[in-house]
């Protein structure tokens, strides 16, 4: 293990190769993740400055096949139902190629946004569809969705932000709901909602460090994070915590050197791809996450990511910042 | 993949693969194609309902097809009989048993259960035990927590009668089998905070809880000095409101200074046997300075500097972390 290098090239050619495995059985298992496996796979080529590697023109119309026309919103596949999850891909796709114009030209930017709004229920909380789910996840999702489309209003936000300080916990990380055990990911989730929504504020000073120290004792003695205490390290929590951390200003409250290691040990060395924990099959989620935290930590030169959004801070920096100066 | 191996295969047995995957291909679009068709033609009938079931047969995933599956039930619902609605809770069982973590049959059950007709408090107790049975084969499932979360609050309001204390007593036999269960740890601050704010017990029944309470958690940190899991619970109990309202300003003391002691014996013992001091009582000794001195209590000489530059050389990956608290 003494040469940890990246291997950047491969991990471009492993992302490259992913849609061109429709002769294996598992790729057409995995339809309802494929609108967010464009988007992961898109963005880590964005981390590596290979955005080219895919056809711009293609991954749109791809995206636009996904359309939902019965409820509005995108489904991860055409035919399927559209899903808070798989809505947000698409418009960070598009905002990812400069491209959200189409869906005004497409007619679909306001079937869009009503499709997310309708999903907020009364305590502020989002489901993912019609069908009840609720989790944090769908409040941070529909959240960065509207604020990308710049259509955050203080009838959305204000509940939203109530739910989610709900769900902070004793020892300083959030849960899925309230009364949910704190899980790392879940603070991704709420630390980003309260950021979108400019709401950071709403948490007192101890109760972020509290969430920092929380955070910081996911690294465990080998380097690697985990999402909960005493559970094993993966590589996917380089970003939801790393994340969390970043957004609270607290970034450098865990070891680079020992994660950097254990991110490039999962490396796949001879096709490429990143997985969860050394030894294990690759996937695009773990790449994206692996890549994601890596360049946090500054390293390799890696194109700087919007700890927020999952994005590069070179497209998320065009989006207009909430409260927004005509709402005043 | 999450904890999936990975392979490198033969040429040969690609070949094989892709050979067997044709036929699996095959046969999975043709059968998803006439499912998603029939949905199209809005079809709601129990043969479809049967399409639906050999699709999610073969992906559990398939999100899109079980919102089709819930559509095709709410038609059939008015003529169904129980039999049906047992049929698709046992459908959903067979499911996770094979896949527990998959988020979309944990809804797909929730959703069977809150729409069962005349559903009554026996078919939620047979869904506490299964619950019971799936956290004995893997206690930190975080579905099965949030799941058994749900039937408690949903069984509270249907005897509109409080589980707090059951509840309590089941966590409690759970971190006698394993003291690392965070899962049920998390679960013991929210029942505990519930007991109180319910007003459920008398004030003296109450303050036999919190005594008894010290005495578990001292037995617990000299089980096992090393968990994290018991120290986050202490940091909560040594420091939350519950504790100071109920105990007496000198009682309150008194726990902090018992505390302080046991823990430094318990660091002593780990720097005689193993030549190092111990992290987290560390951590914590520090957490008790602090509640000491917010209660207007003369610490007599503070440690809270030295046990800060002693973790920097014991845990360097939360230097920042250290190097943070002591510039404060």
């Amino acid at each position: 293990m003494a040469d940890l290098s990246l291997l950047r090239e491969k991990h471009i050619k492993y992302i490259e190769s992913l849609d061109k495995k429709k002769d294996d059985y598992e790729y057409w298992l995995s339809e309802h993740l494929r609108l967010n496996g464009v988007y992961w796979g898109l963005t880590a080529l964005c981390i590596m400055d290979a955005k080219d590697a895919f056809t711009k023109d293609s991954v749109i119309e791809f995206v636009m096949s996904c359309w939902d026309s019965n409820r509005g919103g995108f489904g991860p596949f055409p035919r399927h139902d559209s899903h808070l999850l798989t809505t947000l891909s698409a418009i960070q796709i598009l905002a990812t190629y400069d491209s959200l114009n189409i869906l005004e030209e497409t007619e679909k930017l306001d079937k869009c946004t009503e499709f997310i709004i309708a999903n907020q229920l009364q305590d502020g909380s989002f489901q993912g569809d019609r069908f009840g789910e609720v989790d944090t996840r769908f409040v941070y999702t529909a959240l960065n969705a509207l604020s990308i489309l710049g259509k955050l209003t203080p009838e959305i936000v204000d509940p939203a932000v109530d739910f989610i300080l709900k769900c902070y916990n004793f020892d300083g990380g959030f849960g899925l709901c309230p009364g949910a055990e704190s899980h790392a990911a879940q603070a991704f989730t709420c630390l980003g909602a309260l950021k979108i929504a400019n709401k950071l504020d709403a948490l007192t000073p101890k109760q972020i460090e509290e969430t920092g120290w929380w955070l910081s004792e996911r690294q465990i003695p080998g380097g690697g994070l985990n999402g909960r205490p005493s559970k094993l390290p993966d590589v996917c929590y380089s970003w939801w915590v790393l994340s969390s951390l970043a957004i609270i200003g607290k970034l450098d409250w865990i070891d680079y050197e020992g994660l950097r290691k254990f991110i490039l040990e999962a490396q796949d060395k001879i096709k490429g791809g990143i997985s969860d924990r050394p030894d294990n099959e690759v996937d695009v989620y773990h790449t994206v996450f692996g890549l994601a935290g890596l360049s946090l930590m500054g390293f390799y030169n890696l194109v700087p990511i919007d700890p927020t959004y999952c994005m590069p801070l070179s497209i998320t920096k065009k989006f207009k910042k909430y409260p927004y100066e005509s709402n005043n | 993949m999450h904890g999936v191996k990975r392979k490198q295969y033969s040429r040969e047995i690609l070949k094989q693969k892709h050979l067997q995957d044709q036929l699996k291909i095959k046969t999975y679009k043709e059968l998803v194609d006439k499912t998603l068709d029939t949905r199209d033609n809005k079809i709601f009938t129990s043969e479809s309902l049967g399409l639906t079931s050999k699709v999610l047969e073969l992906n559990p995933e398939f999100n899109t097809v079980w919102n089709y599956r819930r559509d095709i039930i709410l038609h059939l619902r008015d003529t169904a009989p129980t039999e049906f609605w047992e049929n698709e809770l046992q459908f959903t069982m067979e499911k996770l048993r094979r896949f527990p973590k998959v988020y979309w049959i944990w809804n797909h059950r929730i959703w069977v259960l809150n729409n069962f007709p005349h559903a009554t408090t026996k078919i939620w107790m047979v869904e506490l035990a299964i619950v019971d049975k799936l956290l004995s084969m893997d206690a930190r499932n975080y579905h099965g927590w949030h799941y058994r979360r749900l039937i408690i609050k949903k069984l509270e309001t249907l005897t509109d009668k409080s589980m707090n204390t059951e509840e309590l007593a089941y966590v409690t036999t759970i971190i006698n089998k394993n003291i690392s269960n965070y899962s049920a740890w998390h679960q013991r601050v929210q029942l505990i905070t519930n007991l109180f704010e319910e007003h459920e017990l008398k004030k003296e029944e109450m303050k036999k809880m919190v005594l008894e309470e010290i005495l578990y958690i001292t037995n617990a940190i000299y089980t096992d000095a090393d968990d994290q899991s018991v120290w986050f619970y202490t940091k909560w109990f040594l420091e939350n409101e519950i504790v100071r309202l109920i105990l007496t300003g000198d009682e309150y003391i008194k726990m902090l200074e018992d505390m302080n002691n046991n823990i430094v014996l318990i660091n002593n013992d780990d720097l005689e046997f193993s030549g190092t001091e111990n992290s987290w009582c560390l951590k914590i000794l520090i957490v008790i300075e602090d509640a000491l001195k917010s209660t207007g209590h003369a610490v007599e000489e503070e440690h809270t500097k030295e046990y800060l530059k002693k973790l920097i050389e014991l845990d360097p990956q939360r230097t920042k972390r250290y190097l943070h608290l002591l510039s404060k």
